[in-house]
């Protein structure tokens, strides 16, 4: 846009405008409301409602003022007999088909048709006819429709076609006969799709799950951050009579604009789960029995002073979720750290920790989300971006349609929905000499040589086509960003997979980020949940065992914040054994699963993100905090103050704090000023990846398993990615096992398997069957990459 | 002269004798009370008594859980949860109203899309218990069934005036 | 999302066909060819489109189906349900209506025991809804059937030409 200004005036009020400027944004920055359904600022404008007419100086006609752009001297008079009529004319066409029944309309209180009508409508209609009524697609679990109620605004069309990037919803027919609608009977799946709620001027598009169930004047709002991925979306917690009914989102232009992801948005369903756990429970002769919490926390800490008495603190295996709060973080690892043990960790995703030493303080982006959109060039390795996090997705695919020229390596072609300049879909195996045909490529592009640490992994290697197109598209311009996601940190090479993308990052002069799991694995990085570091990223003497390691080599006994190790570990089949082996299981647990039930032998109910005080490290490095909105069911209680109890009747020191803001201030003073930390290669062994037998499993992490909530979630689950429990398999593959679409099939690794239903996905490629991990489907496998046998049963 | 006239009337007693005269004009004349329970004054059709919910002709509940007379309320005396119903329609879970806050001021009536929640005439109830004045959803249901031949008589009076 | 069928499933000249429409615009606007496409499919789908053929259309444009659909559903000279073999529409725009276009559909439609928007069960003749005029005013009333106009109608020339019908 031009940086000329010119001069306007809006009823009478001289503005300056910038050249190109559309009337009704100047008319917003300067406080004037003109009213309007379809415009909105973060879409393209379509100028078909007719609401925002306005009328402008030497114009015969009022014109809509979301279209017009603004002139040097232009006059324009929003408030005029002449707008005024136009827009009161406007209102009543669009009140002749609105079946005005908003007594049962959920949007009713917060409807801007509800709220213009008072305005611009007119006391009784004149409209004696039939009004047309029209059917209601079924868009999926997450999204009710009303169509009869729709004015035709097409935000919702406009949204998924501009921001979510595939055009799902469209405008058939015309005149009386055009409705919104997917013209064919189909879900909406994108995992951005929940945002067309919002964008709803009128009550046709609503949140399904909340349908009928209260109403938006007497529902508190309060600010919350979302827990279950790293970009920390700023949400509204809608809270009636203290019941956490949904969230929509907060705009904060700098992390989620204003949209959300539906994970966001519905994961609060998983709040009001029977599985919740609401009273603590104590393993007596018939299974867990509830018990006070005094008793509880007495037996819980005996529990823990006897292990390590009889077997020593190193028999003590920590294990938090990465979606937990700092405070919660760091009360853990206070706790265990009292008693003696530091093997504590959040990575319970994650296998290859050969370069725990070398790395950043804490796993963060390497850049803001906002600078995202101004890069020239980036790439991305192993990430199945738009599951992992929609947001970050959502930004950087914004950049690629700006201009930013985005290269991806993974296991498998992800859809993007913007164009790249190369998308390197390599067998999991071979994800590292993808990366190292990339490095080489650049290299060549760049005249630079390839850092030595990496040498040996770029040998003999020849790069493709598809490579050199990644490595020109990082190479151009200033501004260049390397990030690795989550499947890549999930890889066993992940080390490799580091070193390359450190080893681009270097020569391309760009900058270095990770995409790790949960909210907050960068405020448990920094807590120093982690078997190496303390708080501040400071290095302990003696380094415990990390999470793999707890589980390969089983511990006495585990304490547990909140996980779930057979879904979250990486190793799901050996987290389990490691479970059911153990003489003791203390569970900090928000929800109750078969194998707390089995294995657990005390289980103290913690509330879930809303319900307490809690701070979040997003990765960005951007701290946020939020207030409890709604009370722990039953006897369930905050975790930092089950951690702090428990420190007290261990008798350790540190756990004197009387609110979580203290706790915070506490995780602070011991955190310091650490900053990211350099990410080196210093003392990493690097070696050639090994290619196992059989086909390579790519153990995708579906998006609506991420954590316990989430998969609490019915609605969630309900929809086409909650239903991932599927071994997807490349068509070659298929013929060769004989396997056809929605056959049965078993996956097995030795004597471990799985059963699921087969799916023929293009998007592998050959050698690779994905099978998700944190379902209870898969739970058995075991491993969550690497050689994996399929067969037709 | 005054003062005789005073004198005069004290000592005749004029006054009480005014006085009795007005009572034995009431002795005779026509009673105003009326012995309640057995008798019971006449009532406006407008009269604000208990609150009741009614029903359509055809047995369903009026009311679609739009929460109205809830927000309208200056007692804050209506409680209402709503949900979807197995049907699809929106209906209340809980429709309760706390008699001792009630005021009958009769917004809620005014409020209401579908006439569901009116004021009867019904003003003869007491409890006995503390937590019986939360009148529920099925006790005023079954007040409004009740009560519905003169909720409709006096709906269909009032109709001309609204 | 799902396709309904993927570009093979449209004859080989008829992809070549939508290359050169496509070919006729700057490069970006290949959703220009739609109609072309939408035109050729439903002449060679016995004058409707299904979803098949919608979807075939889309994926071979690189669009999203609901693109195509919007379309179909947009333009009335595109069928998306099964309709007759040989499509009739009779104007009833002012002129032909002023020119007695109402009784010439009220014979039709009583000789073809069928309403405006039907097809006569042996699938014979469609009777289609037109919306707007046809531009043939002058030989009003006037009806076109396969698109060829017949002009200045009385019901027997209306008998006659229906009857001429396979």
């Amino acid at each position: 846009m031009s940086d000329e200004t010119v001069n306007i005036e809006i009823n009478g009020e001289p503005l300056k405008a910038r050249k190109g400027q559309m009337v009704i944004e100047v008319a917003d920055d300067a406080g004037i409301r003109i009213p309007r359904f379809c415009y909105h600022k973060k879409l393209s404008v379509a100028a078909n409602c007719r609401m925002c007419l306005v009328e402008l100086e030497k114009a015969p006609k009022p014109m809509p003022a979301c279209a017009t752009p603004v002139g040097e001297g232009m006059k324009v008079y929003t408030q005029s007999p002449k707008a005024l009529s136009a827009q009161k004319n406007t209102m009543e066409f669009l009140l002749i088909n609105h079946p005005l029944d908003c007594p049962i309309c959920d949007q009713g209180g917060e409807c801007e048709l509800q709220d213009l009508a008072l305005g611009f409508g007119r006391g009784v209609s004149r409209y004696t006819e039939g009004k047309r009524v029209v059917s209601d697609p079924d868009l999926g679990p997450l999204i009710s429709t009303d169509m009869t109620r729709c004015i035709h605004c097409t935000r919702c069309v406009r949204f998924t076609e501009e921001v979510a990037g595939y055009k799902e919803l469209g405008a058939t027919g015309r005149g009386e006969q055009m409705r919104i609608g997917t013209y064919i009977e189909q879900t909406v799946d994108h995992e951005l799709s929940g945002n067309v709620i919002d964008l709803c001027p009128v009550g046709a598009l609503n949140n399904k799950p909340f349908r009928f169930r209260g109403r938006a004047w007497e529902m508190t709002q309060h600010a919350q951050v979302s827990p279950h991925d790293p970009v920390g979306s700023n949400l509204w917690a809608h809270v009636l009579r203290g019941e956490f009914l949904r969230a929509v989102p907060r705009d904060n232009e700098s992390i989620n604009e204003t949209w959300i992801a539906d994970r966001d948005r519905y994961s609060n369903e998983g709040i009001y789960s029977e599985e919740r756990v609401t009273t603590p429970l104590l393993r007596g002769k018939d299974g867990l029995q509830p018990v006070s919490w005094s008793e509880a926390l007495e037996v819980a800490a005996k529990t823990l002073s006897d292990v390590i008495r009889e077997h020593g603190a190193d028999q003590l295996g920590a294990l938090a979720a990465p979606g937990a709060s700092v405070e919660e973080h760091f009360l853990f690892q206070a706790l265990v750290r009292g008693l003696g043990s530091n093997n504590l960790d959040h990575r319970l995703g994650q296998v290859d920790f050969r370069s725990d030493g070398a790395e950043g303080h804490y796993p963060w982006f390497g850049i803001t989300l906002e600078e995202i959109e101004s890069l020239d060039g980036a790439m991305v390795i192993g990430s199945s971006l738009r599951k992992e996090a929609p947001m970050l997705a959502h930004r950087v695919r914004k950049a690629a349609l700006n201009g930013t020229r985005v290269g991806l390596v993974n296991p498998a072609h992800y859809s993007y929905q913007f164009p790249t300049s190369g998308h390197l879909v390599r067998h999991g195996a071979e994800l590292v000499t993808a990366a190292a045909e990339v490095v080489v490529a650049l290299s060549e592009q760049l005249k630079a040589s390839v850092p030595e640490e990496v040498q040996g992994l770029v040998k003999n290697v020849e790069p493709g086509a598809e490579a050199r197109a990644i490595a020109e598209g990082l190479a151009a311009g200033e501004s260049r960003w390397v990030m690795l996601g989550q499947l890549a940190r999930s890889h066993p090479n992940w080390s490799e997979l580091r070193a390359l993308g450190l080893a681009a990052a270097g020569m391309a002069n760009a900058r270095f980020g990770v995409l790790s799991d949960g909210g907050n694995s960068a405020g448990a990085a920094l807590a120093g949940v982690l078997p190496h570091r303390g708080p501040g990223a400071q290095a302990v003497k003696d380094a415990g065992l990390n999470a793999h390691e707890m589980f390969v080599s089983p511990r006495q006994a585990y304490l547990l914040l909140d996980c779930e190790p057979a879904r979250d570990a990486w190793d799901s089949a050996a987290a389990r054994d490691a479970m059911a082996g153990a003489d003791k299981v203390i569970a900090l647990a928000s929800f109750m699963n078969e194998d707390l039930r089995q294995q657990a032998d005390i289980v103290l109910p913690v509330g879930v993100y809303a319900e307490s005080f809690g701070t979040r490290v997003n990765g960005e490095g951007r701290w946020q905090s939020s207030q409890g909105t709604v009370q722990p069911p039953g006897e369930a209680r905050p975790a930092w103050k089950i951690l702090r109890a428990l420190g007290n009747v261990l008798e350790l020191d540190g756990f004197e704090q009387m609110d979580p803001e203290e706790v915070l201030r506490d995780a602070r003073a011991a955190i310091g000023e650490p900053g990211p930390g350099e990410e080196n290669l210093d003392g990493v062994e690097l070696a050639q990846p090994a290619r196992p037998k059989g086909l390579w499993r790519l153990g995708e992490m579906p998006i609506y398993a991420v954590d316990a909530l989430v998969r609490r979630s019915e609605p969630l689950q309900q929809t086409r990615d909650g239903r991932a429990a599927e071994a997807r398999l490349a068509p070659a593959d298929a013929e060769q096992l004989n396997v056809n679409d929605g056959d049965a099939v078993r996956v097995s690794l030795g004597n471990r398997g799985c059963r699921l239903l087969a799916r023929i996905d293009t998007a592998l490629p050959k050698g690779s069957v994905a099978v998700p991990v944190g379902l209870a489907e898969t739970e058995g496998l075991g491993p969550r990459h690497g050689g994996v046998t399929v067969e037709r049963i | 002269m005054r003062f005789l006239r005073s004198y005069a009337k004290s000592l005749l007693l004029w006054e009480l004798l005014l006085g009795m005269r007005l009572t034995l004009r009431h002795f005779f004349s026509p009673k105003v009370t009326i012995r309640y329970p057995e008798e019971k004054t006449p009532k406006s059709p407008r009269y604000r008594g208990m609150l009741v919910l009614r029903r359509y002709p055809s047995g369903e509940e009026r009311c679609i859980a739009c929460k109205l007379c809830e927000a309208v309320c200056p007692a804050l005396a209506i409680t209402i949860d709503s949900e979807m119903r197995e049907d699809g329609t929106r209906r209340t879970t809980r429709y309760d109203i706390d008699a001792f806050k009630c005021i009958y001021c009769g917004f809620c009536e005014e409020a209401c899309p579908v006439d569901a929640i009116v004021a009867s005439r019904f003003t003869e109830f007491h409890f006995e218990e503390r937590g019986q004045q939360i009148m529920t959803k099925d006790v005023m249901l079954a007040m409004g069934d009740k009560l519905e031949p003169q909720i409709a008589a006096d709906r269909a009076i009032e109709n001309q005036y609204r | 999302m799902k396709f309904h069928a993927t570009k093979e499933f449209l004859p080989e000249d008829m992809r070549e066909m939508i290359n050169e429409r496509v070919s006729r615009y700057p490069e970006g606007w290949q959703r220009s060819a739609v109609i072309d496409a939408l035109r050729e499919a439903q002449h060679r789908n016995g004058g409707y489109l299904d979803e098949r053929w919608m979807d075939a259309i889309a994926d071979q444009l690189d669009l999203p189906p609901i693109d195509v659909y919007e379309v179909a559903t947009f333009y009335s000279m595109f069928e998306t349900r099964p309709v007759g073999r040989n499509s009739v529409s009779i104007c009833t725009n002012i002129s032909c209506m002023l020119r007695g276009s109402d009784e010439i559909v009220e014979h039709a439609e009583k000789k073809l025991g069928i309403k405006v928007g039907q097809t006569t069960s042996d699938g014979r003749v469609y009777l289609k809804c037109e919306e707007e005029c046809l531009a043939a005013c002058k030989g009003a009333p006037m009806m076109m059937v396969n698109h060829k106009y017949h002009e200045n109608l009385t019901p027997e020339k209306v008998d006659e030409i229906l009857d001429g019908l396979e």
